[in-house]
């Protein structure tokens, strides 16, 4: 009898033969409401410490991947930034079925003062980089007449902006 | 430890029952039985940069543990 009562728990521990039945982290049957207060007391606890460390992998995840606004680099900051063009009405220009849209306000205030066709050539070349043989085959001009209006134009240029300049 | 301390520590059969079937009542008395346990896990403490120890209670930790506990109080079965 002796022998077959000798169980061994876990870890080679003897157990008494009372205990033998339930042996330690078997789900455990609740034997009275004190057990109940028991197990629901050691489960609140749980679900409550498992909580916190949720809580804290996803901090620690959320840091590793996160970056504060105010640590962005510029350069990333702009490509959520955009800026509203006004006024294009008056800094664009249409030339040959193209839209040119000239930045600088004073340089387009110039160029809208331009006579047309001296506005076209400056558009064209400098702004649709395009060479002075083209230039001249698109308006049916000689060559030499686009670079001569060219050259004028620029110096009428830099006198209309030169005099903007000296009224500021 | 006797008896009736391990007594005041636990709460008893009848409020677990009535908490698990969802009542407004019985939550609230676990919560507040859990109170002061939730309130020191809500601790955080950290080290600055100084490195000086800097330990605080996290308002949105203590807030979701009540808000589990209570979804969790809810699951539990009372045999």
């Amino acid at each position: 009898m002796g022998v077959a009562h000798r169980i061994s728990g876990e870890r080679g521990r003897k157990v008494s033969p009372a205990f033998a039945v339930a042996k330690g982290g078997e789900k455990m049957k609740p034997q009275s409401h004190d057990d109940v207060s028991r197990i629901f007391d050691a489960f609140c606890k749980k679900v409550l410490r498992n909580e916190v460390r949720d809580y804290l992998d996803e901090m620690n995840r959320k840091n590793n991947r996160e970056i504060p606004f105010s640590a962005l680099p510029v350069e990333a900051m702009e490509q959520f930034s955009s800026y509203d063009r006004y006024f294009t009405e008056e800094r664009t220009f249409r030339i040959l079925g193209c839209t040119v849209y000239v930045d600088d306000a004073d340089l387009a205030e110039a160029i809208a003062a331009l006579p047309k066709d001296k506005q076209d050539i400056i558009l064209l070349f400098y702004f649709l980089e395009m060479s002075d043989y083209e230039i001249a085959k698109r308006l049916n001009i000689l060559r030499r007449s686009v670079t001569y209006r060219r050259n004028s134009t620029l110096k009428l240029l830099k006198e209309l902006i030169g005099g903007n300049a000296d009224e500021q | 430890m006797n008896s009736k301390q391990n007594y005041s520590r636990l709460l008893p059969y009848s409020v677990i029952q009535a908490a698990a079937a969802g009542e407004a009542v019985a939550v609230n008395v676990v919560l507040e039985h859990y109170k002061g346990y939730i309130a020191k896990l809500s601790l955080v403490g950290g080290k600055d940069p100084d490195g000086n120890t800097r330990v605080y209670a996290d308002d949105e930790l203590r807030r979701r543990l009540e808000t589990k506990l209570i979804c969790k109080i809810l699951t539990f079965r009372v045999e």
